[in-house]
């Protein structure tokens, strides 16, 4: 079995079930995001752990003229990704499935677009073929928004588009400067594949400006600060399990994107802009954890606080250490474990309190609805990294990283972690505990609400148990790719150090990715 | 079965409880639930007194003793396992821990027989007792903090417990909040030892450390102060022990059980564990004395004019860890974790002693209100006396013994620490003092209305309950307070466990009589067996003139405050009259949550606010959206008709984007 089929089965099958009457098209999205579930577990298992390379390589010729590949594969990196993104769709479809919608057909048709399009970016191992999928899945969610979304929804979407229009086309523009670059400074045939791209360096001038491109397209993705101006109407106006999806893998397909395409095409604009990157990261935490604890709309604490975890994201990425890229990979999964079924948890508040997503308007709800306020405690404690949840080593882990390579970065973020606990407690406290609110009427967890929330527990619950699950998964990846990373920047600076460069400034790179640390873990 | 297992199986019992009665809340009816829950606690009890048998077994040398399950964080250098370590120390707090905690389930039993919530209440004590569990048993620096946290969820989800109550859920998102800062104060420690040591366990850790760490080292002194953070977090040590007042919202017992016998002294078992590190980094150690001190001090002074019954034990209990985080930082380790384990008997017994009042007076808690119970509650003024004499250091009473166990090492090492024997002294003074204040206010005097009603036979209770904190009325959907929710005293349930921990603080002492048998220090002494600091002893007799000392001085307290409350009444008024500004400045408890609240709380709101409007809809909505639409429509314009529509322009941009891809390399490969 390839991953072709992996990828393209949530489409095909969307497709063929469009044929069915419009009121089984809920049943049959479970069905085939269950299938596209078990294909990806069948692929997990098959995963050998120890192996830093390519596994389950397909390559094929796409373009040939301009040395484009359909080329997927799976590594470290990506592999819990891909299993994440079919339990995110399956919870999706199955919270779906219990609701009416308009026009259900073309609705579970654009959600099956959006997931193949999404398990594309992930396994694409050609930076066209990666920027085709990239661009791919964010058609449907401009569609998912403007006709189902909520008020508001037009302008939530043309700021939507907008955004990330020109994030997508500074892309592009990168992608094609990369590999035309690459190309012409080795004299080389043009290609696009990752690896040979890999083995052939751009010059550092080239580096920095592409790097800057790939970097405004991922950030804008995410949203960190201050590429978020389309998040609070995008998040408001989309409908739930178009935002659980979208807030739970499309930003991690632009985390993703550093770690497969930045850090090993770009070592040198990498380092340059470390520290650049590092504070976007902790002013983004700052920001999110400060709004979240504010804001009057439960919806809007879980936009921010996404802001802030994938801010933690970041900074484990830029961390440039294995322990900060651990952590952020596993803080990948675990976040989008948690911010999805959120988002599910709110459209279950907003039906006990009279529709509204106003914190003011909810308060009390949990007695009438234990199971519903136990799976809101369990995935609230998660969601601020409580130790003994798999989130908390995700952090930890990123904190190490960026604790041996900046210090006073770490320590500051560490507020973002105790911010964490009081907004995330804010939005349980005032929803579920406290006085009854004045429109509330609460009545025990649905069918509808239970499945997806609670098979997403679960997963949260055995991660939390076994985080070495996805730890080991990543490790032999990542401990090579940041290796690389780490290696090349230092040996490109030892060469030129001597000749181009004084003294001085030689060893300063050194210094920024820490090598004067002489505590680091990493081998 | 080896040690070990019998170390699993202290953990498993209250897991598989709080599993079986949190899953089966809407099966087990009436007390059900809390039966089971003190049959898993009895359990972890009766493995606990297995691993001491078992551990006894082994020859001194080979008494610390590891088991891991799985790795659990196994990557870039990190090398955390699921695994525990068995040796002397987490033995001992193991059998206080679950020991005690048996009683208290017992005694919950009663006091929360008519409580809506009974399973929930069950479900949440088990985790508790779990995670204080992990806590302890623990064998590296992340289970550690995995154990660190859950007790603070523990200890949030029991405050907030009656959760239709603001003053409830304010505290517990106050204790949970300071506890998280304790948490990430752990782990950065963590990470300081962790960037030289290379290892996360323990054992390793410990071994490696005077090798890679010299006398002092910056480094070190940073993660040891940030360890201390962690302490003083959840042990409740100034300036973080803001939340441990305001946590007495909880339930009685609750209060007994983590916010006096268990949870709190975690800080000193924390500083007990870290001790070869502490004995390195010296700085930091006079840190923590130097805290432990102020804080015995300061909670002693403000436990002296607080009326809220629960609020001046709460005083008293962050006093008398003040006193164990000194000792325990300077070395009198053998003395801090006795002091732990009277003080875990007679606290918990005053706790459930003034838990007994409480039900009497109907939930209120003000000893402005209460007088005269000592005939309508014999039973309980006999045990609230035994907690208050051992409390306040009389012999033979066990607290008599502890605290000057621990002075005495103070005085002995001599020079500075001299110093902080004699604060220890003067804290022992004010000891006395405010807790026969307690004493002669509640149970002394004319009988208030609720004695005389319940001499006549029967309980005091409103027609409406109210929330003695804020006037609200309160909300009895969630369970409190049910009518027959005030049983003071009567049920064999309440009697049984305050019996068994009036006894213990009685004898509970005699295991550890300088001179005659020192169980404690000598059990102890495979643990510390690298410490330059456990085996530096006064001589006997030396040791017995501080215990005369301490003595005299618990009595002198005691004198005083019976002139003051009893024999002159109305001097405490007299004094106040003369001293406003002092009586002012003590009732606001020296101002700290005042200036929590300006220099963290309303800053971090106020950045809030501004972030939220200010920036959010000026910089980033005004600016960058505003500037990149107006951009792309100037740039879409070129390529539309009259025609909008969103997809539209994208459809044209990528038209474009994909010409000029196109163009691109059309001219560049010619």
């Amino acid at each position: 079995m390839t991953l072709s089929i992996l990828i393209w089965v949530p489409l095909a099958l969307a497709l063929a079930s469009a044929l069915l009457p419009g009121r089984l098209a809920g049943r049959a999205a479970v069905v085939w995001s269950a299938v596209a579930l078990a294909i990806a577990i069948s692929f997990l298992a098959r995963f050998s752990s120890g192996v830093a390379g390519l596994q389950f390589v397909t390559d094929d010729v796409w373009i040939a003229s301009l040395g484009i590949h359909y080329k997927l594969g799976l590594d470290g990196l990506n592999v819990a990704l891909v299993v994440l993104t079919t339990v995110i769709f399956l919870a999706a479809t199955v919270w779906s499935a219990f609701r009416q919608w308009e026009r259900p057909r073309t609705f579970y048709l654009h959600l099956g677009l959006a997931e193949s399009a999404v398990l594309g970016a992930f396994c694409a191992q050609d930076l066209a073929l990666f920027v085709a999928f990239f661009d791919l899945m964010l058609i449907p969610f401009y569609f998912l928004t403007g006709m189902w979304g909520g008020e508001q929804r037009v302008r939530a979407t043309t700021k939507l588009v907008i955004y990330t229009l020109v994030g997508s086309l500074f892309m592009l523009v990168g992608a094609v400067a990369t590999g035309v670059l690459a190309s012409g400074q080795h004299h080389t045939h043009l290609t696009f594949v990752l690896s040979a791209l890999h083995a052939l360096p751009l010059s550092h001038s080239s580096q920095v400006w592409i790097f800057l491109c790939f970097a405004v397209a991922f950030l804008v993705k995410m949203p960190l600060v201050p590429f978020h101006g389309w998040l609070p109407d995008g998040y408001k106006a989309m409908p739930i399990p178009a935002i659980a999806v979208f807030s739970a893998i499309l930003s991690k397909v632009a985390a993703y994107g550093f770690l497969r395409v930045v850090l090993p095409l770009f070592p040198y604009a990498t380092v340059h802009f470390q520290t650049l990157m590092l504070i976007i990261a902790l002013v983004s935490i700052l920001w999110g954890t400060v709004v979240a604890m504010t804001t009057p709309d439960a919806r809007m604490v879980v936009a921010y606080s996404s802001v802030a975890q994938l801010g933690f994201i970041v900074l484990g990425i830029f961390s440039l250490r294995t322990q900060g890229a651990q952590g952020a990979l596993l803080q990948m999964v675990n976040h989008a474990l948690v911010t999805a079924p959120l988002f599910f948890i709110i459209a279950a508040l907003a039906a006990r309190a009279g529709g509204s997503e106003k914190l003011a308007d909810m308060g009390g709800i949990a007695f009438r609805a234990p199971v519903l306020a136990t799976l809101f405690l369990i995935v609230t404690l998660a969601t601020l990294a409580m130790p003994g949840s798999s989130n908390f080593i995700g952090e930890f882990m990123i904190l190490l990283g960026v604790f041996n390579s900046k210090l006073a970065i770490a320590m500051v973020a560490s507020v973002g972690v105790v911010g964490a606990a009081a907004y995330a407690l804010r939005l349980y406290i005032r929803s579920m505990h406290n006085r009854v609110g004045p429109s509330v009427s609460s009545f025990e967890i649905r069918p509808g609400e239970l499945l997806p929330l609670a098979g997403v527990a679960v997963v949260i619950l055995v991660l939390a148990f076994y985080p070495q699950f996805g730890l080991q998964r990543s490790d032999a990846t990542v401990t090579a790719e940041i290796g690389a990373v780490r290696l090349h920047s230092q040996s490109v600076y030892a060469q030129r150090g001597p000749t181009s460069n004084p003294p001085l400034t030689a060893s300063a790179p050194q210094a920024a990715i820490g090598g004067t640390n002489s505590g680091s873990n990493t081998p | 079965m080896s040690t070990t297992t019998f170390g699993w199986l202290i953990l498993l019992f209250p897991l598989l409880g709080t599993v079986v009665i949190g899953l089966g809340w809407r099966v087990w009816r009436g007390t059900t639930a809390g039966w089971l829950g003190s049959l898993a606690i009895a359990l972890a009890f009766a493995s606990a007194v297995g691993a001491l048998i078992s551990l006894l077994g082994h020859s001194p040398d080979h008494r610390q003793l590891t088991s891991s399950l799985w790795r659990y964080d196994f990557t870039a250098g990190v090398d955390a396992n699921l695994s525990i370590l068995i040796d002397p120390l987490s033995v001992f707090m193991a059998l206080v821990v679950s020991g005690v905690s048996t009683l208290i389930h017992v005694y919950s039993v009663s006091y929360l027989d008519s409580d809506r919530g009974l399973n929930r209440y069950f479900a949440y004590l088990n985790y508790f007792v779990f995670s204080m569990l992990l806590l302890i048993l623990a064998a590296n620096f992340v289970l550690l903090i995995v154990g660190w946290a859950f007790v603070g969820a523990a200890s949030y989800l029991l405050i907030s417990f009656w959760y239709r109550r603001t003053t409830a859920t304010s505290a517990g998102i106050k204790a949970f909040v300071i506890n998280v800062l304790g948490d990430v104060g752990l782990v950065l420690g963590t990470f300081f030892i962790l960037r030289h040591t290379h290892t996360v366990d323990f054992l390793k850790t410990f071994a490696v450390a005077p090798h890679v760490f010299p006398h002092n080292s910056t480094d070190l002194v940073a993660g040891c102060l940030l360890l201390l953070v962690g302490a003083f977090a959840k042990s409740a040590q100034v300036p973080l022990h803001t939340w441990l007042p305001d946590a007495m919202e909880g339930p009685t017992p609750v209060s007994a059980l983590i916010h006096a016998a268990t949870m709190v002294t975690a800080g000193v078992y924390l500083i007990v564990r870290m001790h070869p590190l502490f004995e390195i980094a010296t700085t930091a150690a006079d840190v923590g004395a130097i805290v432990g001190c102020l804080t015995l001090l300061i909670a002693a002074t403000i436990a002296l004019v607080q009326t809220d019954i629960k609020r001046v034990i709460a005083y008293s209990t962050m006093s008398q860890i003040g006193y164990m985080v000194m000792g325990a930082s300077i070395g009198a380790y053998s003395a801090s974790l006795f002091h732990l384990m009277t003080h875990a008997f007679f606290k918990a017994l005053l706790f459930m002693s003034a838990g007994s009042i409480i039900g009497a007076m109907a939930g209120e808690q003000s000893l402005d209100r209460m007088s005269g119970f000592r005939r309508s509650l014999p039973f309980t003024f006999a045990c609230f006396l035994i907690g208050g004499l051992a409390l306040s250091g009389v012999p033979p009473f066990s607290g008599w013994l502890s605290k000057d166990d621990i002075i005495g090492y103070l005085d002995n090492r001599g020079g500075g620490f001299l110093a902080l024997g004699i604060a220890g002294y003067v804290g022992a003074l004010m000891t006395g003092l405010y807790t026969f204040r307690m004493i002669f206010r509640a149970f002394f005097g004319e009988p208030c209305e609720e004695a005389r009603e319940l001499e006549g036979g029967h309980l005091a209770h409103h027609e409406a309950p109210y929330n003695p904190a804020n006037g609200e009325l309160e909300d009895t959907d969630v369970g409190f307070p049910g009518p027959s929710h005030h049983i003071a005293e009567r049920d064999w349930r309440m009697r049984l466990p305050m019996a068994t921990l009036a006894l213990l603080a009685l004898v509970g002492g005699l295991i550890q009589i300088p001179g005659v048998d020192n169980v404690i220090s000598k059990f102890l002494a495979p643990t510390f067996a690298g410490s330059r600091l456990y085996g530096l002893r006064a001589g006997t007799g030396t040791d017995w003139l501080g215990l005369i000392v301490g003595a005299a001085i618990g009595l002198i307290g005691i004198t005083i405050a019976f002139r003051i409350w009893v024999a002159q009444p109305g001097t405490a008024t007299r004094m106040q009259q003369r001293l406003p500004a002092l009586h002012r400045f003590l009732l606001r408890k020296w101002y700290f949550d005042e200036l929590i609240d300006a220099l963290v709380v309303r800053p971090a709101q106020w950045l809030g606010r501004f972030t939220g409007s200010v920036l959010e809809q000026g910089a980033i909505a005004g600016g960058i959206t505003g500037g990149t639409t107006a951009a792309v429509r100037a740039a879409s314009a070129a390529v539309r008709r009259a025609q909008t529509g969103f997809l539209r322009w994208y459809a044209a941009l990528m038209l474009i984007g994909i010409s000029g891809m196109a163009l691109y390399f059309l001219i560049s490969a010619a």
